[in-house]
């Protein structure tokens, strides 16, 4: 219990610490989101408006007023207004690009997870056999491409030249979003390449991760006396081995989802899919404050989050932590 | 059992879905348009919202007074006004509304509608509407007031005389009285359906990934309307636009690509690109500091640059030469003076030898042995070039100028920084040399007017055009001449004048034309604009007043 309540002190101390940062780090870069918007006038506003829209635009009064005021309005759960969207409220935006996050990132993550846990079990039993020779060092190399690649290779191959599925976007333009068969249909049906590109490059992890605490495992005390005890094969391999195998691919899976909000930027801008790594590139891009800050309090809660889970699993899992 | 359930429902989604996309809009026929690249659609249609709203609602849904044909300006079209009259004294305009105009609602449009037009951005400055209005408090605009004189008649008072009102007045969109007088924050306000009088009015299908907009049938455009809906798709990203053009996804597209004959015409035989030349690119440099405040430098370093490189390989030949040195090119070419400007053009040849000659003859010399020239003061010359990074054809330029400028002993080179960063050193004048576009517009006013206003040289607001910040007095003389006068001849008099000046005295130093961008494909629409045919400037984007004219004379391919 102790542990836990330390535990939570310091995510609620870190929180605020990245508030702070938060607030902080978009304002360090140069620039600010007037700029771009006078730009694309090109000479069409005489220096009155000029300053006016500096005024409308910018933010106003010293950075600690500034700060004060925002860590009120986080309080509030406000986060403000976007720049790069005006004057859309930031919170309207984050929840959109958060929602195809979670579907995108979400479904790569529990395929990745899954589909490379059992390989993973597999081979592991099979050491040495035919498919942890074969399927092993494949999943590693795999596991070593990177999403720009594959993600443009499946653009390329299958939108592009095959056109087996769209070009791009979350769903079909012509299906208005509604909780239909047609509409989870297309949204299934328009994630399967993207999902794909994450899928591809991230499963192996999970296999050889897996793969290697099993093998330490098998030659284990309890494993041999399950097997002296007769019980099946797929009870030792399920029951016995990968149910102690799986707790470390627990914490790694927990701070996988930790950071799913963080988006997959390079499959989003490829697919044109409106996640949130593509709309906080062109947040800081364009020096949208709010936004950036919105997006950066979501990821850091997040990650907090599924610490916590974690250790509150561990605690469950392990006795030796329940002092 | 379980699964195979959710697969069979799985596999009748995807049955399905591939079902409904053909059977969409047979009978109706769509353009599909991109002037502005967006991460989602919001519901706004401000017209004179610029994040987004403003680049898809004017022209097509909000109307402006007048149209100007920039490439045919005998041939310009009536808007929401059918004439106008220039006052003798210059200090007034007339102009003449559409009769029998009604917004899309129904209420009828008049007088009214535009005179409250003006008050309202009157009185909300943070709302630009692109209304040149007078301000006593600073002294600054034009347009005083906006006067009733009947029904169908208005006429707006002008502060100074100014025979070249008239250009900002056309591009005023009026907006309907009856809807906007109780919207008191304009900035804030989505104007999610919108009241117009443009031939697309009526929002439908609005999602995140994007809109249509139909047919208005009160509009005055509605019987030669050929097109029931615009179509507005969200996207972001060459991959993407170049994708769905050649998928026939998108019709009309303003990008800028690289290498288009590879990475684009291939892709379908209905791609089609044109790229008129557009407004010039120039190097601003900051006179204000040694060694640019010297003339002899400044003419050196203008002929050290090779823009024959500059345009065929760094900017990969889709930018064309400027003839003269005027900061202005080729876009106002009916305004120059060819015989004049003769004696002027050295300065835009390739000749290094020179450039090294005139250094020599300035005392540009290399005093420390370090292999670099001087100042003749004594103090070293080192310089970056400041260009954003990711701009590529841009960076290319600086690269190329940097080893020009190096190959005569200036020791230049090129330096990108983050887009943000570079915006941002604009206004404060903290830069050495920078590249920097030029502004489009109906005379060559709209581009040295900023240029060359002392007002806009001062360090925390420095225009994009004046960062050179060389005071010529004889140019802001001759342009208060040139908006004083409607005479044209008088005009290109006062023109020539500020273009003499500006070859004299070489405050820029320029490049070459930028492209305008055009893409376009003729699977669903023939009729497009075309080098052999350029009735209108053929771009997408705002700030074409022509692009509905354009739209309107797209034949549909019968499918």
């Amino acid at each position: 219990m102790i542990f836990l309540l330390r535990r939570l002190a310091f995510y609620i101390g870190a929180f605020f610490l990245a508030v702070t940062f938060n607030f902080f780090i978009p304002r360090l870069m140069p620039g600010d989101p007037s700029a771009r918007i006078i730009a694309s006038f090109q000479g069409r506003l005489n220096e009155a408006q000029v300053e006016a829209i500096r005024k409308s635009y910018g933010f106003t009064g010293s950075l600690w007023e500034q700060y004060v005021t925002y860590v009120g309005s986080i309080m509030r759960l406000d986060f403000g207004i976007s720049t790069v969207q005006f004057p859309e409220p930031t919170a309207s935006l984050l929840f959109y690009a958060a929602t195809w996050t979670l579907v995108l990132v979400g479904l790569a993550i529990f395929f990745a997870f899954t589909i490379g846990s059992f390989m993973g079990i597999h081979a592991a039993w099979h050491r040495g056999g035919f498919f942890d020779s074969f399927f092993t060092p494949i999943n590693v190399m795999l596991n070593a491409f990177t999403p720009a690649i594959v993600a443009l290779l499946l653009f390329y191959a299958f939108s592009l030249q095959l056109q087996w599925f769209p070009l791009g976007r979350a769903h079909s333009t012509s299906i208005m979003p509604a909780f239909s068969v047609e509409f989870i249909g297309s949204v299934l049906y328009h994630a399967t390449l993207p999902v794909m590109s994450i899928f591809l490059v991230s499963f192996g992890g999970w296999h050889l991760g897996m793969r290697n605490v099993m093998i330490n495992l098998l030659n284990e005390d309890f494993v041999i006396l399950a097997k002296a005890k007769g019980l099946s094969d797929r009870r030792v391999r399920y029951r016995y081995v990968a149910r102690n195998a799986i707790l470390p691919q627990i914490t790694a899976l927990a701070l996988s989802i930790g950071f799913l909000l963080g988006g997959a930027l390079v499959t989003e801008q490829v697919f044109n899919y409106p996640g949130l790594g593509k709309f906080t590139f062109t947040a800081i891009g364009s020096r949208d404050y709010s936004f950036i800050q919105g997006q950066l309090l979501l990821l850091t809660a997040s990650v907090l989050v599924a610490n916590l889970l974690s250790d509150i699993a561990n605690v469950i899992l392990d006795p030796r932590l329940r002092t | 059992m379980h699964k195979i359930g959710l697969l069979t429902v799985l596999a009748g989604a995807l049955l399905t879905t591939s079902a409904i996309v053909p059977a969409v809009g047979q009978e109706e026929v769509i353009l599909r348009l991109l002037p502005y690249h967006t991460d989602a659609m919001v519901e706004n249609f401000n017209p004179n919202n610029p994040t987004g709203p403003q680049q898809r609602t004017r022209d097509f849904t909000y109307e402006p007074l007048w149209i100007e044909n920039v490439w045919n300006p005998e041939a310009d079209v009536p808007g929401l006004a059918m004439s106008y009259e220039i006052a003798e004294d210059l200090k007034s305009v007339t102009w003449k509304l559409r009769p029998d105009t009604k917004w899309s609602d129904g209420e009828a449009f008049n007088a009214d509608d535009v005179v409250f037009t003006f008050n309202y951005a009157k009185a909300h400055p943070d709302y630009p509407m692109g209304i040149d209005v007078y301000s006593e408090e600073t002294g600054t605009g034009n347009v005083v007031s906006a006067e009733k004189i009947d029904d169908l008649t208005v006429r707006f008072n002008l502060h100074e005389p100014d025979s070249l009102a008239r250009y900002g007045q056309g591009q005023i969109y009026p907006l309907p009285e009856h809807i906007w007088s109780s919207v008191d924050d304009p900035k804030n306000f989505a104007n999610t359906t919108p009241v117009a009088t443009g031939p697309w009015t009526e929002v439908r299908n609005f999602s995140r990934s994007g809109y249509e907009v139909c047919r208005n049938t009160l509009s005055h455009y509605n019987a030669d309307n050929k097109i029931d809906c615009l179509s507005f798709p969200q996207m972001n990203g060459n991959e993407q636009t170049v994708a769905a053009l050649s998928a026939g996804d998108l019709d009309w597209l303003g990008d800028g690509l690289t290498d288009p004959d590879i990475t684009f015409l291939p892709q379908s035989e209905f791609n089609n690109y044109w790229l008129p030349a557009g407004s010039d690119v120039n190097l601003q440099l900051n006179t204000t500091k040694a060694p640019f405040n010297n003339l002899e430098f400044r003419k050196a370093m203008s002929v050290a640059i090779d823009r024959d490189t500059l345009v065929d390989i760094s900017t990969f030949g889709l930018t064309t030469h400027t003839r003269f040195p005027i900061g202005t090119g080729e876009m106002f070419n009916t305004w120059y003076d060819e015989a004049a400007l003769q004696p002027y053009e050295w300065l835009m040849q390739y000749t290094p030898e020179k450039a090294v000659e005139l250094l020599d003859a300035a005392g540009f010399v290399d005093k420390d042995g370090d292999g670099w020239r001087d100042n003749p003061d004594g103090s070293p010359i080192s310089f970056g070039i400041s260009m954003p990074s990711g701009w590529t054809d841009w960076v290319n330029t600086g690269q190329t100028v940097a080893e020009n400028l190096q190959d005569v002993g200036i020791n230049a080179s090129l330096k990108t920084m983050d887009e943000g960063a570079w915006f941002d050193g604009v206004p404060q004048g903290n830069f050495d040399v920078y590249v920097m576009w030029t502004n489009g517009g109906a005379t060559p006013f709209s581009q040295y007017q900023p240029m060359f206003n002392p007002r806009q040289m001062v360090p925390g607001q420095i225009d994009f055009q004046a960062m050179h910040q060389l005071v010529i007095p004889g140019i802001e003389e001759a342009l208060d001449k040139f908006r004083s006068t409607s005479d044209r001849d008088a005009q290109l008099a006062d023109i020539g004048e500020v273009h003499k000046l500006v070859a004299e005295n070489v405050p820029v130093i320029s490049l070459f034309a930028n492209p305008t961008w055009y893409e376009y494909s003729t699977r669903h629409f023939t009729g497009w604009v075309t080098e052999d045919d350029p009735r209108y400037r053929p771009q997408v984007h705002d700030g074409t007043r022509e692009r509905v004219l354009h739209a309107l004379s797209l034949q549909p391919v019968a499918e």
